[in-house]
């Protein structure tokens, strides 16, 4: 017996497969399998986990190792995806002056202008002025409202902040009606005997007057230049149920635009282009400079930096010249990072302009064949380094049923997109694109503000709930779902994610609609635009009506939408467009491993 | 005809003062209202059990003593939202929101969990 293992190393994922050649030349599948690639794509790093799915997959046959007798390594194409972010603009606000934000329970309703004054200081409250009370959560309800109450018979109290969520509480116990605003963190930092101005918005309603300029004016009585300088705050407040802006002599918010740089292009048509013309602009930069050899940035600028960064990543983990490494092609993306003000009291962030930039970086050759030596010496089984990866994922997408030649491939991994196009007569054309799967990740992570990665690559994999009672949750398709055992109540009230190992629970206190457009939206922004552009460039004249069938092979052609997204797209070409379904089994994974195994035939009648 | 105001019941045996006045503040705070009602039953859970049975908002509080116990109509004996045999002041006050925040569909406030 003969078996034969096909192993593909992805940027993300490793892959094998496992064939058995009988003496009639004909291949019978046996066994697959996948793990997460060690170490980066194409270093000596990849050996364990190329050795951990081979012992996957070939215990599923009751195999090991010994009784390989060849493995054939895909020739990975020398190009690994990278990215980064870079924001725009920022908002800095010395001496904090503002707080605006949304505490569950606010309390009264209205807007009201005073002065600041400590509960601990009311014995120095004078007549003829108007206050607001802020108070620590060392006070309680009982006894703000009753100071309030015995303050307000002689004085003017308009208003009051609390450090502690009591706000109704401390409402229900007074005897006028104030605005109360609650939950804000970092009261000690409210000055006394500033002027301020609060404003609790209406239920189901949000605030009007700090969210506008000319309002904020009003209540702080300010300066037509004062007015312009705090436009950046009433920016930030829009949307909120409550909020506090304070009138600050010092205070000063600016909004900075951050020396972005520009991007320069070594390619047949030499170009540049600067980082803040905005996404667009810059795609179109990188399809007029036509073949790109190098891509680098202003020097000393954030773009210029980002770039430096991702080749010197590249230099440090294979001992690769700098020289030798060239950024081919990038796919840049606009995106809006909340960003938290620095200056501001209860932790409030400000929506800032950003480029997220996926970069194509090139080495001469990636060591595949050291890889190959030192997989020999660690199983002593054959090793050879055979085919080229893109034709290989081909030969594997043609075992899906129902396809043809000629044929395109998509194959959309974690750090590339890549196509090809295989003729009639087996001719291929090539490319690979900049920008995938991690992109998105990239952007769901920024635009929801989410501190890890991790749980951006779960909200881009899986679909979202809400969980309404203990024993129903709604789906994001709009559909009920019943259970019969209660759901755990720590995800009662929130929004989950349905994985196939039970719920993931979501920290973050964003509405649903919200995750499921920015994910949406990060998957159309990366897989439509690259899909295309990647097409276009194998299409036959570069005419994408030219090609009648793509196949979706890689890692996120296994995602619930981007193949519908993609189907949706290229149903305007009249292409038929589809998930591919490796051996009329494996779905759209295994492609090139299949396809290295397939192709064992072929060698043998070359040797 | 009799019309119940919808409320969240607070069943309760010996209920130590300070352990319901922070319950009740959680609950004042959200906006939700209450009512109290003494009971002979001896266990923090069956009075919980009965307190969310009958309210119509399908929330119950019991308090035996200071132990006590958050659950919601349709749970299983031995499963709550949540209970303690002596929470702090800040666990007592927290079960009094989550008790209000089980009706609005809100997601609890975190204390043990």
């Amino acid at each position: 017996m003969t078996y034969i293992a096909g192993v593909d190393i992805g940027n993300s994922t490793t892959e094998v497969c496992i064939g058995e050649a009988t003496l009639d030349k004909n291949i019978h599948f046996l066994s697959s399998a996948s793990c997460p690639t060690t170490g980066t794509k194409g270093t000596l790093e990849n050996t364990h986990g190329i050795q951990t799915a081979l012992k996957l997959a070939l215990n599923k046959i009751g195999l090991d190792t010994q009784s390989l007798s060849l493995i054939r390594l895909n020739e990975a194409a020398p190009v690994i995806g990278d990215t980064a972010m870079e924001t725009l603009t920022e908002t800095i606000i010395t001496d904090s002056s503002m707080i605006g934000h949304n505490p569950s329970t606010p309390a009264g309703v209205g807007q009201a202008t005073g002065y600041i004054i400590s509960i601990d200081n009311l014995s120095s409250i004078e007549k003829g002025k108007d206050y607001i009370v802020s108070a620590s959560n060392l006070h309680s309800y009982d006894e703000i409202a009753q100071k309030i109450n015995i303050a307000s018979k002689a004085f003017h109290i308009v208003g009051a902040i609390l450090q502690a969520d009591e706000a109704v509480l401390v409402k229900n116990r007074l005897e006028q009606e104030i605005p109360i605003i609650d939950e804000v963190t970092h009261i000690e930092k409210l000055p006394d005997g500033v002027l301020a101005a609060i404003e609790v918005a209406l239920p189901g309603q949000s605030i009007r007057m700090l969210s506008n300029p000319y309002g904020i004016a009003t209540l702080l009585k300010l300066s037509a230049k004062q007015t312009q300088s705090i436009t950046p705050i009433a920016k930030s407040l829009i949307g909120k149920r409550s909020a506090v802006v304070l009138k600050t002599p010092s205070g000063n918010i600016r909004e900075n635009m951050l020396p972005a740089g520009e991007i320069y292009f070594e390619a047949e048509n030499p170009s540049s282009i600067h980082l803040d013309e905005g996404a667009e602009k810059i795609m179109e930069a990188v399809a007029n400079a036509g073949k790109i050899q190098d891509i680098h940035g202003q020097k000393n600028t954030n773009v210029g930096n980002m770039f430096s960064r991702i080749k010197h990543g590249m230099g440090e983990l294979d001992d690769i010249s700098k020289t030798d490494i060239h950024i081919t092609d990038i796919l840049a993306v606009d995106t809006m990072a909340p960003v938290l003000i620095s200056g501001a009291l209860a932790g409030e962030t400000c929506l800032e302009k950003a480029i997220g930039i996926a970069a194509m970086v090139k080495t001469q050759q990636l060591p595949m064949q050291k890889i190959a030596q030192q997989l020999h010496r660690e199983l002593n089984v054959p090793v050879i380094v055979a085919g080229v990866e893109a034709v290989m994922a081909s030969l594997g997408a043609i075992t899906t049923p129902g396809t043809t030649l000629p044929l395109a491939i998509l194959d959309m991994g974690g750090g590339s997109t890549d196509a090809a196009v295989i003729t009639e007569e087996g001719h291929v054309t090539l490319t690979h694109q900049a920008g995938a799967g991690e992109l998105v990740s990239m952007l769901i992570q920024t635009e929801l503000g989410l501190k890890d990665r991790h749980i951006a690559e779960q909200i881009k994999k899986y679909p979202l709930a809400k969980v309404e009672s203990l024993f129903h949750m709604r789906m994001e398709s709009g559909e009920m779902h019943f259970v019969e055992n209660s759901i755990d109540p720590r995800f009662y009230g929130r929004v989950i994610l349905i994985t196939e190992n039970g719920f993931i629970r979501i920290e973050e206190d964003i509405p649903m609609e919200k995750i499921v457009q920015v994910r949406r939206d990060a998957k159309q922004k990366v897989f439509i635009t690259n899909a295309l552009r990647a097409l276009k460039k194998v299409a036959p004249m570069e005419n994408l009506k030219k090609i009648t069938n793509v196949v979706l092979v890689g890692g996120s052609a296994e995602d619930f939408e981007i193949p519908e997204m993609l189907m949706q797209e290229l149903a305007q070409y009249r292409i038929v467009c589809g998930r591919g379904n490796i051996r009329g089994t494996q779905g759209p994974r295994n492609a090139v491993a299949t396809g290295l195994v397939l192709s064992y035939l072929g060698g043998q009648h070359d040797s | 005809m009799i019309v119940k105001k919808p409320s969240i019941l607070i069943y309760t045996q010996k209920a130590a003062p300070e352990v319901l006045k922070e319950i009740c503040a959680g609950i004042e705070e959200e906006g939700i209202f209450y009512e109290i009602l003494e009971l002979p039953d001896q266990c923090m859970e069956k009075l919980a059990y009965k307190a969310a049975r009958d309210s119509m908002l399908g929330s119950g509080i019991g308090i035996f003593q200071t132990a006590i116990c958050l659950k919601m109509i349709g749970l299983e004996k031995g499963k709550n939202i949540e209970a303690y045999k002596t929470p702090s002041k800040q666990q007592a006050r927290n079960l009094g929101c989550n008790s209000a925040r089980a009706v609005k569909k809100q997601a609890f406030k975190l204390t043990n969990f």
